[in-house]
């Protein structure tokens, strides 16, 4: 699972050098025109494909409604919106240790919601739910940074796939479902609480620009901080 | 020539392409297709051939020779793919076969990568001396014709992997089948930024008022694009607020029921001078950039769709656009995001008012349109797809490939 072992910095204690990722998509040629096909075929999916339709899901421009592809398609193809507001809550990086643990969550949330309201039926032909595959092109974005205040300009200036690839992806590629942002400031710059603060941003509600927006807000309060005088 | 994206394309995509360009330096790659002249694959040729040639990499752009009955042929191929059924029998595949068979014995196909486009030359893998052979698909083929279908698939079976522009339109195949998307090139007269002056030229030839607001339809006159229905949703807007319509395309001249179409527009938008039905001739990119570019609000209200590229050529300059929700335009219109999607007349005349009457979501979600083609759908990206598809085939079976 997961997309490697790419770290998002030089060895520890060292500089932060910005990486970022390009999702080339694949088609498995599945589809799913209702329910049960989807229930089917995201059982016998590839981990990948899975991976692919949960955590990549924040790689592009998003609706904030939802949280997955699956959920998408239910909410707005389906229109089942009480099994889409499910799956949206469905947490992948709880998931982290196993794929198919969160498959099982996500097959028990169809499951559960088939018994109670049945199946909605076939969606008309072109809006059935397509199962994709991703291969990933890890890079680096031209960007490093060796202390805070670089790492504020970078963090203004990287690409969108670059704060993906470190605040989403992150979390699924390093034990402890931690981003690389917040881990190089704690373990490398050693600044605990602006590290609590970029954890606390919830990934689920927000932009990559949102995103972007709130670390940079943050780092600018650490540093000016730090660089006031007075106890004013 | 990479740099004359610097400033205008992300920077990773430029990154990218500066890094591959660097691991496959000197390599060769060969493109086939049918023609040099007209239609997206060739247009799409010209634009990335020079900018991989300036990356250092030995490109080849070969086409494939035929008489009239091949090319009926293959029309007829194009046709029974898409879904309009055609009569094909034993000669017509053999015919086809024997074509490709002496254009293989003319062509050189000597290169490490082999991109074959769409049907028309697909049989050539059976002539496949070295390399890594890439069939790309540019057709939707989501409903074919099951026994054309089948002998395609046979061809392509034997390649190493495929090329599809949207996973809608992909067929089950035993190989790799890559998804990319179609982009527009932000440098072409299309897309370009222009000047006041020649905005103002266009907006002074075409009678565009500078101070009201403008909705845009930029297509041909044809029923799948629906411009009878954008002058109804038109029309249920002007009960509200004030703004003009108009109606930019060029006449359907390989479509019989273009001029049809072209007259019952006309004849419905008769008497409102606030409509303006512009024919346009060919080559007239600087026109449409400049009108995409005076509109306040972009539509596409397709009932079916390809791709439907002129979302995302409205979207770059800074327009939301409200889309039919059909073919590629979901995979360009985030709902809510930086445009609409829309199913009926009724929603789009709701979009319209919405956008008319709330400036600050017009500018903030056309912003967001346009960050969105700039990550997303400039050729940057697709020469990109197309390189880390070279290294993808060479890494067979790898989930995450680390370059530079």
């Amino acid at each position: 699972m997961g997309p490697g072992n790419v770290e998002g910095m030089d060895p520890p204690g060292g500089r932060f050098v910005f990486r970022e990722c390009r999702k080339i998509i694949m088609a498995t040629g599945k589809k799913a025109r209702n329910l049960a096909e989807l229930a089917e075929l995201a059982g016998q999916a590839s981990a990948n494909s899975i991976y692919h339709h949960t955590y990549e899901y924040f790689f592009s421009g998003h609706i904030v409604e939802y949280t997955n592809d699956f959920a998408q398609w239910v909410g707005t193809t389906l229109e089942a919106r009480v099994l889409s507001e499910n799956l949206s809550n469905i947490d992948p990086f709880r998931h982290s240790a196993s794929l198919d643990s969160l498959r099982e969550e996500l097959l028990g949330s169809i499951s559960r919601y088939v018994k109670k309201y049945g199946d909605p039926g076939n969606v008309l032909p072109g809006e059935e739910f397509y199962f994709q595959e991703s291969v990933t092109v890890v890079f680096p974005a031209g960007f490093r940074a060796l202390n805070l205040a670089e790492f504020l300009m970078a963090i203004r200036t990287v690409d969108q796939q670059s704060i993906y690839y470190h605040f989403y992806e992150g979390r699924s590629r390093v034990k402890g479902g931690i981003d690389d942002f917040s881990r190089w400031v704690d373990d490398t710059l050693g600044y605990k609480e602006l590290a609590l603060d970029i954890r606390s941003i919830d990934p689920f509600m927000h932009s990559i620009e949102g995103i972007r927006a709130h670390i940079a807000n943050f780092i600018e309060k650490a540093l000016r901080e730090e660089i006031e005088v007075g106890g004013i | 020539m990479i740099s004359q994206y610097r400033g205008i394309a992300p920077k990773g995509q430029l990154e990218l392409l500066k890094i591959l360009g660097g691991k496959l330096k000197g390599r060769s790659i060969l493109n086939i297709n049918s023609t040099k002249a007209g239609g997206g694959v060739a247009e799409l040729l010209h634009r990335i051939m020079p900018i991989m040639a300036g990356m250092g990499m030995k490109g080849r752009w070969e086409v494939i020779e035929g008489d009239s009955h091949f090319f009926d042929i293959t029309k007829k191929i194009h046709n029974a793919l898409q879904g309009n059924p055609e009569k094909f029998t034993k000669e017509m595949w053999d015919y086809h076969y024997e074509i490709n068979r002496q254009n293989a014995g003319n062509l050189d196909l000597d290169a490490e990568f082999v991109f074959i486009h769409d049907p028309q030359p697909v049989s050539l893998i059976r002539f496949k001396k070295n390399g890594h052979w890439i069939w790309r698909c540019h057709i939707d083929m989501s409903a074919p014709q099951p026994d054309v279908a089948a002998r395609i698939m046979d061809y392509a079976s034997q390649y190493e992997a495929s090329i599809f522009s949207v996973a809608k339109f992909a067929m089950l195949l035993p190989i790799p089948e890559f998804i990319v998307l179609p982009s527009i090139d932000p440098l072409s007269d299309k897309n370009r930024e222009l000047t006041p002056d020649e905005i103002g030229e266009v907006a002074r030839k075409f009678d565009i008022p500078p101070d009201r607001p403008m909705v845009l339809q930029v297509s041909r006159f044809d029923r799948f694009k629906d411009p009878i229905g954008v002058i109804k949703a038109y029309r249920m807007v002007k009960k509200y607020n004030d703004c003009i319509l108009v109606l930019a395309g060029s006449p359907a001249k390989d479509d019989p029921e273009g001029e049809e179409v072209l007259d019952e527009v006309q004849n419905f938008a008769e008497g409102d001078p606030d409509i303006r039905i512009l024919l346009l001739p060919p080559f007239s990119d600087t026109d449409i950039n400049a009108l995409q570019r005076l509109a306040t609000i972009v539509l596409q209200k397709s009932l079916k769709e390809g791709f439907g590229l002129t979302v995302s050529e409205a979207m770059w300059k800074g327009k939301p656009v409200i889309g039919g929700a059909v073919g590629g335009i979901p995979h360009q219109i985030v709902h809510g995001v930086n445009g609409f999607l829309v199913y009926s007349e009724e929603g789009a005349a709701f979009r319209i008012r919405q956008y008319l009457n709330n400036s600050d979501m017009l500018g903030r979600m056309g912003e967001a349109a346009r960050e969105h083609v700039r990550n997303n759908f400039l050729i940057t990206r697709q020469v990109g797809d197309y390189l880390s598809i070279c290294v993808g085939v060479e890494n067979a079976g790898k989930a995450v490939i680390e370059v530079g």
